[in-house]
């Protein structure tokens, strides 16, 4: 007799989705958390006001270099003293890189994981995207296509709630949407420009997780639209933008069937041989280092992309001597990110006397790719996405020349309208892309350190070299000053945080992991539904088809136990 | 439509600022630089008084508080103490250093005693040139932005002068102004 019906490993984005419609479904689900509780009322910092925020809100210098080298490197902005206990210290969580390579590897261990600190941009994918690399032969084929997840987008965004605008655009499709956030005056002209003098390509609301218009059952689960304060970072006592902890987990919570356990470091997950299925997850305390296993009939792996493969990787037995569902030899193999560095900047005239109320959060405007979209027309493969905004310059930061009463106010008072735009743009993968165990390294709790080995190829340079060029005409047509475009410099592979692929699906367990339904192959009553199984990248940040994936792969698995299947 | 006046005063109201504003008066005399000569944590007597002097003179009272009013020397002093390492702290020394014998050399006098209008007139031309031509004054940039942030990130500075507000609930992409 099995514990729980089911396991879920890891409580962040998509670990509470699948948590959330297993529960709905009647099943008693186990999530496991490898980091400690985060309780709002205690470890949100939302409601601090400036001066309560000492040392300008800054880490200590000294404190960075000794715990959070790596992190800091990756997310300065994100990391202050007020949200530092959201991300893990490197120093206590390591990881090596191999000879010639980088990777930022950024994370939160604690309750919700990452979708307490992501930055909500929620795009859908469509078959533009899951059709590519059947289009251009390139790796494997994706095994569903839009219409297999449509319903399960739609599900998803009902729920988590997504403000945006209606476009119709094909390649991007629309979402269930709560009202956008309305461009400002200089977003529209470039707007206008833009579509003027590039047909091709649209200025679109940024779609962001962020209610605008609660709907009843958002409200039911204490959430409430969001007041414009941009603190996001630090959490949300508004519950506002989505995270597990804002609406997934008190969704799965609310029904009974949860049981929650933190500080559980997944060691290795039991497989049955005679059965072909696993059993159970073998965990060790945080903070007893005590080791303990739970059993369940189905286990859900929500890890996160690296630490997901990781425990496959650990997970090794007789069958599975390179470790479990590994039949193909790609757990771990494929790893993609997005990739920046294409960035331009540029002033537009006409606005000076207009300013802004409230504080927008997480961007304003999104491009669309425009790329390649029918057929083949550029140097380049696959496409990518702007996202950027435009706002009065105002807060300097006193690095503009003057002292005195001009000085002073010309902190506050309107000024020139800056334009931004950055480009985030699809990785190929890549099976030499990868990260295993590394053979002697391990953490404070025996577990093997992941070594990374991860490079960029020549389709992401020369993607990002098309995408600053691009940047900058868009500016010019737009009629902006003062046009800046830093030379590309692509941002290390994981510093968009979007890391994908390592237990990719496909139709064929010779080449893929998993099925379809996010199942592995080999193993019929284990589930990947983070960022492991996506077969290619696209350019749309992937949290929102993580979720999708995983509300329809937790609802297929609760066909098959209904089923008596597993 | 608002005036920039009426935008400005708006949002004064709009976040309890009146009392201070009327308390200070469109014309609010100018705060005489003090020399506050008692050391901090981090700063020197002397460094306490050259640091209270430049921001007052970057950051004046004027209708809302100055750098002087919500001190902005001594949130320095607890930034150096408690966030710069070692070696920050040692560059920012010696930026003090470097700034002191700049102003002084200007002025003729010790900074600190110099009249206010040639203090003025010395660090005005001083930031002129850090910011346009001489590369090498990063030391004192860097130090004139902890002294704006500072003062930002005080309630004073964030509610009065930046019009900071806690709760705004509402997203107004267009806001319209037009000079007084």
């Amino acid at each position: 007799m099995a514990d729980f019906d089911a396991i879920v490993v890891g409580s962040g984005m998509s670990g509470g989705m699948s948590a959330k419609e297993l529960t709905e479904r009647g099943l008693k689900v186990l999530v496991l958390e490898r980091g400690p509780e985060i309780i709002p009322e205690r470890d949100y910092t939302d409601n601090l006001a400036p001066w309560e925020k000492p040392n300008l809100d800054n880490v200590a210098q000294e404190e960075i270099a000794e715990h959070y080298p790596r992190q800091y490197g990756g997310v300065a902005y994100a990391i202050k003293e007020s949200t530092k206990h959201f991300w893990v210290k490197d120093s206590e969580h390591p990881y090596e890189e191999a000879e010639g390579t980088t990777y930022d590897w950024l994370r939160g261990y604690h309750t919700a994981g990452r979708s307490i600190m992501w930055s909500r941009q929620t795009y859908r994918l469509s078959d533009l995207d899951f059709g590519a690399n059947a289009r251009e032969g390139h790796a494997i084929d994706w095994p569903i296509r839009y219409a297999d997840i449509e319903p399960w987008y739609n599900k998803v965004e009902t729920f988590i709630g997504i403000s945006g605008s209606a476009e119709g655009l094909p390649h991007l499709p629309d979402s269930v949407f709560q009202p956008a956030f309305e461009l400002t005056d200089a977003e529209k002209a470039l707007k206008a420009s833009v579509e003027s003098s590039f047909p091709e390509r649209n200025v679109i609301p940024a779609r962001i997780a962020h209610l605008t218009d609660a709907t009843e059952e958002q409200k039911s689960l204490g959430r409430s639209n969001c007041q414009v304060r941009n603190h996001c970072h630090q959490g949300c006592s508004f519950k506002a933008y989505f995270s597990s902890l804002n609406a997934t987990l008190p969704a799965a919570e609310r029904t009974g069937n949860l049981t929650m356990v933190h500080n559980a470091i997944v060691e290795s997950i039991e497989y049955d041989a005679v059965s072909n299925r696993v059993s159970g997850v073998r965990v060790i305390d945080a903070e007893t280092n005590e080791k303990r296993t739970y059993t369940a009939k189905v286990i859900f792996l929500n890890a996160s992309t690296i630490a997901s493969a990781m425990i496959l990787l650990q997970s090794k037995s007789e069958t599975f001597p390179n470790g479990l569902a590994n039949h193909s030899d790609q757990v771990g193999r494929n790893l993609m990110d997005h990739v920046s560095g294409a960035n331009a900047t540029g002033y537009l005239s006409g606005f000076d006397n207009k300013t802004t109320f409230g504080r927008r959060p997480s961007g304003g405007i999104y491009i669309p790719r425009y790329a390649n979209l029918n057929g083949q027309d550029k140097p380049y493969r696959r496409g990518f996405g702007f996202q950027g905004g435009a706002t009065s310059v105002g807060n300097a930061g006193g690095q503009i020349p003057g002292i005195g009463r001009a000085f002073k106010e010309a902190h506050r008072l309107p000024s020139a309208w800056r334009i931004g735009i950055g480009a985030f743009g699809e990785q190929l993968s890549n099976p030499d892309n990868r990260v295993t165990l590394h053979p002697s390294k391990r953490d404070k709790w025996g577990n093997p350190l992941a070594l990374f080995n991860v490079k960029y190829g020549e389709n992401e340079y020369k993607m990002l070299e098309e995408a600053s060029k691009d940047a900058v005409a868009m500016l010019e047509a737009a009629g902006c000053t003062q046009i800046t475009a830093t030379p590309v410099n692509l941002t290390k592979p994981g510093n968009r945080i979007h890391e994908m692929g390592s237990a990719r699906m496909g139709r064929d367990r010779e080449t893929s992991v998993l099925n379809g339904w996010c199942q592995a192959h080999d193993v019929p009553n284990l589930f990947i539904t983070d960022g492991s199984f996506m077969t290619s990248a696209a350019c749309q940040n992937p949290s929102l088809t993580y979720m999708a994936f995983s509300a329809r792969a937790a609802n297929y698995a609760a066909d098959l136990i209904e089923q008596g299947v597993i | 439509m608002k005036t920039r006046r009426e935008f400005i005063q708006g949002l004064i109201l709009s976040v309890g600022g009146a009392a201070t504003l009327s308390a200070c008066g469109d014309k609010a005399p100018a705060v005489t630089a003090t020399a506050p000569h008692n050391p901090g944590r981090f700063y020197t007597g002397d460094e306490m008084a050259l640091v209270s002097r430049v921001s007052d003179l970057i950051i004046p009272r004027t209708e809302t508080p100055g750098a002087l009013d919500v001190n902005v020397a001594g949130y320095l002093d607890g930034l150096m103490s408690d966030w710069a390492s070692a070696e920050t702290q040692r560059a920012h020394r010696a930026a003090l250093a470097r700034l002191r014998a700049d102003l002084d050399s200007a002025v003729g006098v010790p900074f600190e005693r110099a009249a206010q209008e040639a203090a003025e007139e010395a660090l005005a031309e001083l930031d002129a040139r850090a910011f346009e031509i001489d590369q090498s004054m990063e030391g004192y940039r860097r130090f004139k932005g902890w002294i704006t942030q500072a003062y930002f990130a005080t309630e004073g500075g964030a509610v009065q002068e930046l019009k900071w507000v806690a709760l705004p609930g509402r997203w107004d992409p267009s806001v319209d102004i037009t000079p007084a």
